[in-house]
């Protein structure tokens, strides 16, 4: 482990070190400023999936890695709806999945926003209309904001939660 | 006998029942009027999910089956609706009664149940899983997934393979290349066209980055579930980092949209520099993390598979290798030339798939470097040929496993498409891993197992 205490020492912070341009740092200030205003210091999202192809998470994971680290701006994704301020929908809205969104989204405590997450959700992607899919979700949930992508990147979703929060 | 995929295909006079095993393909006719098949789950245990899937898209009864539960349909899905015969070609369906769906439990004194999901608290797909527990041990599981049913199959129907491409590349983010590779050599078989050796180089390159960027994210995440968060650090860089590698070749963060016939000629000296910093970088993760006695104390004979069961269950993949199963795709003469070693482990727990995945990594670095020596370039452009009509079959290693993809194509339109995940097997054999084990453990042994949710569901 001491070997490991060494590296990272060495290392140093690479959030702050690595080749994001001046305006991605304007913008994080810019956010927490915002967040700090707006949600008392914190701003918590649910991310729920109503059927993606698992891109989106995995960018949505990605905002915790060393680079993006998106806790530090005050913004956590929480373990459940009655945490969250934000839902973060991903995905084609099922038709399996739409009464367990419609039931995420009346767990939530008041006030809440829906943010509907990449192509997907908004019915924007490749994919066709069958059956199974009840997307658009805005026929089903209010949706406040919209974040464009297939999928959009870490840098797109920071960003996409600056223009919510200007709003 | 293994068996790889089962299926149904609704012929204009009758259905068709296709088995695929390793070394044969049987094919049963089934009259339209009362269709009814005899089950093979008592000696093929994957199969119980085939099964219950082809009752669901067909209405084919399955005759002696001890699970007649709807698999795809769930509790306000409409009875008596088949949707993948030719016949549905409704767009819309309305949600219905609520029907309880009735899960395995194990009942008793003092025996309680508990379920988790569809909606999870990490950042993670939605499925069900339903455990019956005494106290803090697991009695056993069902797990119950098709939340994110989109019906691909149909959405497929009647489109070109080349309009298919896009889709196909988006059915599981995770395994994105490897799905483009499979259709990709379809499509090859069915243009009659043979593949230049500098194109194969470059998709395989990106099949071993895209294996790299997934099994970085478990390297991090199986640790960080065992509350060792450092680990994570650490393997989600790896994992950024490969993936702004992927990015800067493909011009996509995950690939998507990027195997075709054009050659896209990488930035070799770059990758090559990449390669040489991800090599200095496992070693020194891999002297660290097998040097953690609290770690590899909650990895050793947690969730364990035994090879016994992995076998009765068809297992393919990392599960499988983990569990003493030498099964890989990329077991040829081309990958064999370029340095392809399997990477097995005995004791088939979650510290042996966390070791086959370090050593399919190191593995997957030297390959790619391999291929770099290897690497020419030039430009082609392959034309299309013309599509034949017929049915085709491939098979690719993706990091999960074997990804089987089948293709039907009449008068140049795909008549019936079919993939099965790797996932959609092993899924259903995570519930041998629970006994003996407690519940706190069941994330650990989850993702050490880490499946695909979207390319099972489809």
């Amino acid at each position: 482990m001491i070997k490991f205490w060494l590296k990272r020492v060495k290392q140093g912070i690479l959030t702050e070190n690595i080749e994001f341009d001046y305006e991605l740092e304007s913008i994080k200030k810019e956010l927490k400023k915002s967040i700090k205003a707006k949600f008392a210091g914190s701003l918590a999202i649910r991310m729920v999936d109503s059927g993606s192809c698992n891109g989106c998470e995995a960018e949505c994971n990605a905002l915790s890695n060393p680079y993006y680290d998106l806790e530090r701006l005050g913004i956590y994704f929480v373990a459940s709806p009655r945490h969250a301020d934000i839902m973060l929908l991903s995905g084609l809205v099922t038709f399996n999945m739409t009464p367990h969104i419609k039931d995420a989204y009346e767990q939530m405590p008041d006030p809440k926003w829906v943010i509907t997450l990449g192509d997907c959700p908004a019915m924007e992607s490749v994919f066709d209309k069958t059956f199974a899919i009840k997307a658009p979700a805005k026929e089903h949930l209010p949706i406040a904001h919209h974040i464009k992508g297939c999928p959009p990147t870490p840098e797109d979703i920071i960003r996409g939660l600056l223009e919510f929060l200007k709003r | 006998m293994r068996v790889i995929a089962k299926y149904a295909k609704d012929l204009k006079t009758h259905f068709e029942v296709i088995t695929v095993y390793d070394e044969e393909i049987i094919k049963e006719s089934i009259s339209k009027e009362n269709p009814k098949i005899k089950t093979v789950m008592r000696k093929h245990p994957c199969c119980i999910w085939f099964e219950r899937k082809i009752r669901d898209d067909f209405g084919i009864q399955i005759e002696d089956a001890f699970d007649k539960r709807p698999l795809l349909h769930h509790e306000r899905f409409p009875q008596d609706i088949y949707p993948m015969r030719k016949d549905f070609i409704q767009k819309e369906i309305d949600f219905t009664d609520f029907v309880p769906y009735i899960y395995e439990t194990i009942g008793g004194d003092g025996v309680f149940e508990v379920s988790v999901g569809p909606i999870h608290a990490g950042i993670i797909e939605p499925g069900h899983f339903h455990f019956s527990q005494a106290g803090e041990d697991i009695l056993h599981q069902e797990i119950r997934h098709f939340y994110k049913y989109r019906a691909i199959e149909k959405m497929l129907e009647g489109k070109t393979l080349f309009e298919a491409k896009k889709i196909v590349s988006r059915i599981s983010g995770n395994e994105s290349i490897a799905y483009q590779i499979a259709l990709r050599d379809i499509t090859l078989d069915a243009t009659k066209m043979a593949l230049p050796t500098s194109l194969r180089v470059e998709h395989a390159i990106l099949l071993e980055l895209e294996r790299l960027i997934h099994h970085f994210t478990d390297l991090g995440f199986i640790p960080n579930d065992a509350g060792f968060a450092s680990a994570l650090a650490y393997c989600s860089k790896l994992s950024e980092d490969t993936r702004r590698v992927m990015f800067r070749l493909t011009n996509h963060r995950f690939g998507f949209d990027t195997i075709g016939f054009e050659k896209l000629n990488f930035d070799i000296p770059y990758l090559k520099d990449f390669m040489d910093k991800l090599d200095k970088e496992i070693d020194f993760f891999e002297n660290w993390i097998m040097d953690i006695p609290s770690l590899w104390d909650r990895f050793d004979s947690t969730g364990v598979l035994s090879k016994e069961n992995a076998q009765q269950y068809d297992c393919v993949g990392v599960v499988a290798r983990a569990s003493g199963i030498a099964i890989d795709r990329r077991d040829n003469k081309f990958y064999r030339s370029y340095g392809f070693e399997i990477c097995t482990q005995k004791s088939g727990d979650v510290g042996a798939r966390f070791q086959v995945r370090l050593c399919e990594v190191k593995n997957s670095i030297k390959m790619i470097k391999r291929f770099i020596e290897d690497y020419r370039q030039n430009s082609m452009v392959l034309k299309n040929g013309d599509i034949k009509d017929g049915e085709y079959f491939s098979f690719v290693e993706s990091s999960l496993g074997e990804v089987f993809m089948t293709i039907e194509i009449t008068s140049g339109k795909i008549e019936r498409f079919f993939v099965r995940d790797p996932s959609f097997i092993n899924w259903q054999v995570v519930h041998r891993m629970m006994p003996n084990n407690i519940i706190a453990d069941f994330p650990l042994i989850n993702k050490s197992c880490d499946l695909s949710y979207a390319g099972n569901d489809l």
